[in-house]
């Protein structure tokens, strides 16, 4: 019971700071209830900021890396763990290197390299690389899956004469529909809050995801309106978490099973 | 392999992932490997330098060695919390008979919320002026001689800054052990239990080997993700006071950021590669050895 | 493989290489400030780190709107990130690609100043000279803004003036006077300390105002000078005037001036801790006014609330009117896309910018207009707007524009380190004058 205290604690907190008022932030306990709630920093914090479409963005994002990641991942793991070639073992070395690199060092050879061929300022610019990043991860955890999809099954869908392509997808993809549940759920978490991609590649108003929008509460010389961040917060977590309850159950078993075999 | 696969299936296959990785990973990484040799600072010529980065880096650089060490210990407070708690949790969880979808959930709130406000929340916490909840606590369990400033503390500060980030993410490892816990077999357990196996040997005899290969998978996702943090102690104390939460991520980005130093930043992180590579060896040289 | 990879490598190289350096010269004359030929209006950008709902973007925003009604197409893209530190981060990335916008914010840090030196950036005084526009600044106004070598390429959009906020009844509980000379302020936190009160409040979590203590004691004893030599290692922190500010800070810190745990806490934290009674004092600028001088002010305080400028020293070769006046982050105007439109634009904006701004109730960069007082104000705004009238000739730079980036990154954190008591003010002195030796060359050759 203490260890989900723990874990709720959080979101508990931050909400209930989003209720407080400014001067109550400002001079009360941070620990304690709020002497008076109140909901004003919600509509400063729609006020100030364009959240709607902060929200839009982040999930336009999210969803094109997480098609890229899911479709390029059991692709790429098909290949190398199912079908199998020569290289294998080294292009999936290659793909290994991925999953450790700092992503910060890429950030001024990539924008060098998406404002050569005018990608910035687009949502590529931000799925692109999200999607890269997470490929790796992604392909492990699918080819680690596709090692347990027993071989006598392949084999007699090509003795009844299925291609490679008919075996992908009658196969293969129906049965790691969990493993995509898994990839999905891990990555729109990263992907969500991700700051440093979409600071460095998104110049305009329109495209600002959540994590940039929250910028719209920091004032001269680093000052915060944090009431309203946190109202802010606690609004673009909201889809996040409605996605995480409607689906919980299918997330969570889908987490359960995939990662279990991979 | 496949009986009836092709060159061309390979090819369908595997040329998209491997382009879009090739150009969005591989490529600027292999750039910014190549500047590790290059002294820049982003405007003015490139100045090529040979290997003086990496002697600088390796006998002239006290911060490089500091944060290499505080990565280290970060890395290892962010293991034991993540997978050492995953694995008490997931197991208390296995024993649990009602609502273990609600905590299952619940669990995986934190890692849900943005950093800057888990970062807000923490600093709130470790405060001592105005007292935040830590030392409040201490203070009423009578362990006031405790009570500090967390985050300013040379000592604390690197544990502190590296509990939210295991707290953090400890869900996500925790419901992954979970799955597989669930999965070991229970006639394997009940035959042990009838052969008078103790609580510990059932853990360590039948259900750990069982559930090796996923400890792998979840140790190495661990590790490294541990040994890149950077955005948890970036914003609670930029590394600070002094060096004492420099992490080798953390004084990589300001060398290229602050200093503008792009070359030497890249020298760093080439460290990093090669640190995780070799920690990844590690992991599974030991697995290996103690499944031998 | 192995041949494949160098082979890929070396491309790798080259592409960067071009890509980063080709088109650099730009061709244009970064003293060319009146182009010539037709204005074509088109969208341009502005990327700035300003507050998004602050004054500056607000005003801009109407007067871009306003130019666009007599220049149908003219458009001004506003690219805001608050966040100073990803910032730099974007300029920095943006500069690096020479994708630099037609406008963009910097100070006057040594990477503008290689930026201005590759003739990226035109010259903003013959700028404003050509809009006749020059001598309407604040002489303090925009040497804030100027590079060492007195060059100036950035333009002012405020006026900010750096008090010592204090609580009376605060001072008078521990029975301390409004000290008379920067060395008075050790034992009055002893002091306070004594009486139970938090001496000074601070945000340490930004590094900046703990960094403007350090800046203090040098230039009452040496002038401004004395940053300028240290930064390129003709000055030491072992000489005098910088043993003297080692000393002092180390003093603070033992006096306990700072609240407990500073080095965490953020702007917000410090703020609340002077406007809720808690701390004595609190050194911050005018852009607080709003907060700290009208009736959003904690009823509590808001009578026992004043400000004081930087005391002076005995023997002090600065005046009690020279202190802390930064104009803000500046806009620099890219040379490369410099053309009519640009530069009618700006007559445009700059010539209305004042008098919107002070409307505002903040003070303008130039000496033609009068800031309107709010209405809810209390006493002390007027008193604080006053104070710009009767400013002294030289004004104390805040040391991180000044110092190279890694030194300045490096004294952040030694700071923290003296002022807890964690090193020793001899540690101190080394560490610093070596890290001045180490990198000072590659940035001031």
């Amino acid at each position: 019971m203490l260890i989900v205290i723990v874990q709720v604690y959080p979101l508990a907190w931050l909400f209930v700071t989003s209720l407080r008022t400014e001067q109550d932030f400002a001079t009360g306990d941070p620990f304690a209830l709020p002497s008076s709630l109140t909901w004003e920093n919600y509509a400063r914090a729609f006020e100030t900021g364009d959240l709607g479409r902060n929200i839009l963005n982040s999930f336009i994002v999210t969803m094109g890396a997480n098609v890229l990641i899911v479709l390029f991942g059991m692709m790429a793991a098909y290949a190398i763990q199912v079908l199998g070639f020569r290289f294998s073992r080294f292009v999936r070395g290659l793909f290994l290197i991925g999953i450790i690199v700092p992503v910060q060092i890429a950030l001024v050879p990539l924008f060098i390299d998406y404002s050569a061929v005018n990608l910035l300022d687009t949502y590529q610019s931000m799925i692109i690389p999200l999607a890269g990043f997470a490929l790796p991860m992604s392909i492990y955890l699918f080819s680690s899956f596709f090692e347990y999809i027993p071989r006598e099954t392949y084999e007699a869908a090509s003795l009844d004469g299925a291609g490679p392509y008919r075996i992908f997808g009658l196969i293969t993809l129906p049965l790691s529909l969990n493993t995509v549940v898994t990839v999905v759920l891990v990555n729109s978490i990263f992907i969500w809050n991700d700051f440093i991609f979409a600071n460095t590649f998104v110049l305009s108003e329109d495209l600002k995801t959540i994590p940039l929008g929250l910028q719209n509460y920091i004032g001269a010389m680093g000052k915060v309106d944090w009431t309203a961040t946190f109202a802010a917060v606690c609004v673009t977590i909201t889809p996040l978490l409605l996605v995480f309850l409607v689906l919980n159950k299918a997330m969570i078993q889908g987490l359960e099973s995939g990662a279990n075999k991979g | 392999m496949l009986p009836n696969r092709s060159r061309t299936s390979v090819l369908v296959f595997l040329l998209p992932p491997l382009l879009l990785y090739c150009a969005a990973v591989l490529f600027p990484i292999l750039q910014s490997l190549v500047l590790s040799f290059f002294s820049w600072n982003g405007i003015s010529d490139m100045e090529f330098v040979g290997l003086a980065n990496y002697v600088r880096m390796l006998t002239a650089d006290d911060i490089f060695w500091r944060s290499f060490f505080n990565a280290l210990i970060y890395l290892a407070i962010c293991l034991v919390l993540q997978l050492g708690g995953a694995l008490v949790v997931a197991s208390l969880l296995t024993s649990l008979s009602r609502g273990r979808e609600l905590i299952k959930t619940l669990y995986l709130l934190p890692a849900v919320i943005s950093t800057v406000a888990i970062a807000f929340l923490f600093v709130r916490i470790y405060s001592i002026d105005p007292v935040g909840l830590l030392n409040q606590l201490l203070h009423w369990v009578g362990l006031g001689s405790l009570e500090r400033a967390w985050l300013s503390d040379v000592n604390t500060v690197l544990a502190a800054v590296s509990a939210p980030e295991g707290w953090r993410f400890t869900g996500l490892y925790m419901l992954i052990i979970y799955a597989a816990l669930i999965a070991v077999p229970k006639e394997l357990e009940e035959a042990a239990v009838l052969d008078g196996a103790s609580k510990w040997t059932l853990f360590t005899k039948i259900r750990f080997p069982y559930i090796r290969p996923v400890w792998i998978t979840t140790t190495i996702m661990a590790t490294t993700y541990g040994l890149r943090g950077f955005d948890i102690p970036y914003l609670m104390t930029n590394g600070g006071p002094g060096q004492s939460s420099e992490l080798l991520t953390t004084y990589m980005y300001k060398t290229a950021f602050t200093s503008t130093d792009f070359g030497y930043a890249s020298t760093i992180s080439v460290f990093i590669v090669i640190e995780c590579l070799i920690a990844v060896g590690l992991i599974l040289f030991m697995l290996k050895r103690k499944a031998d | 493989m192995k041949k494949l990879l160098r082979a890929a490598a070396i491309a790798a190289a080259a592409a960067l290489a071009l890509t980063a350096c080709g088109g650099g010269g730009a061709a244009t004359d970064p003293s060319n400030v009146s182009p010539t030929g037709e204005i074509k209006p088109r969208e341009i950008s502005w990327l700035l780190s300003r507050p998004a709902d602050g004054a500056v973007i607000n005003i801009m925003k109407k007067l871009a709107d306003d130019y666009a009604k007599e220049h149908p197409g003219f458009a001004l893209n506003l690219i805001t990130t608050p966040d100073r530190p990803s910032y730099i981060q974007k300029l920095e990335t943006l500069a690096a690609a020479n994708k630099l916008p037609e406008l963009f914010d910097t100070d006057a840090t040594p990477f503008a100043q290689q930026l201005a030196k590759q003739g990226k950036m035109v010259e903003a005084d013959k700028l404003l000279k050509s809009l006749d526009l020059y001598d309407d600044y604040r002489p303090g106004a925009l040497d804030y803004q100027r590079f060492d070598d007195g060059s100036l390429y950035m333009i002012p959009f405020q006026f900010e003036l750096e008090f010592i906020w204090y609580n009376k009844a605060l001072l008078q509980k521990a029975g301390v006077a409004v000290p008379q000379s920067l060395d008075d302020i050790p034992a009055m936190c002893t002091a306070l300390r004594n009486a139970g009160i938090t001496p000074i409040a601070i945000d340490g979590q930004d590094q900046w105002p703990l960094e403007r203590y350090v800046a203090y004691q040098p230039f009452r004893a040496a002038g401004p000078d004395f940053v300028q030599k240290l930064k390129k290692g003709e000055a030491a922190f072992s000489d005098p005037a910088g043993q003297k500010t080692v000393q002092w800070m180390a003093e603070l810190g033992k006096a306990k001036c700072f609240q407990e745990g500073f080095s965490a806490q953020g702007y917000s934290d410090a703020q609340n801790q002077f406007t809720s009674g808690q701390a004595a004092m609190y050194n911050i600028g005018t852009w607080e006014l709003p907060s700290l001088a009208t009736d959003k002010l904690n009823p509590d305080v808001r009578d026992d609330i004043d400000f004081f400028t930087l005391p002076t020293t005995s023997g002090s070769v600065t005046a009690a009117n020279e202190f802390v006046s930064p104009s803000g982050i500046g806009m620099a105007v890219n040379s490369k896309t410099y053309d009519p439109l640009v530069s009618d634009f700006l007559k445009f904006a700059l010539q209305k910018y004042p008098a919107e701004y002070a409307a505002t109730g903040a003070l303008s960069p130039t000496t033609t207009v009068e800031t309107t007082v709010p209405a809810n104000a209390t006493p002390l705004y007027k008193k604080a707007l006053e104070t710009a009238n009767t400013l002294g000739e030289k004004q104390a730079m805040p040391w991180d524009t000044q110092l190279d980036p890694t030194t300045n990154g490096r004294l952040q954190q030694e700071l923290v380190l003296l002022v807890q008591g964690n090193i020793t003010p001899e540690q101190f002195t080394k560490t610093m004058d070596d890290a001045i030796k180490q990198n000072a060359p590659k940035f001031f050759k």
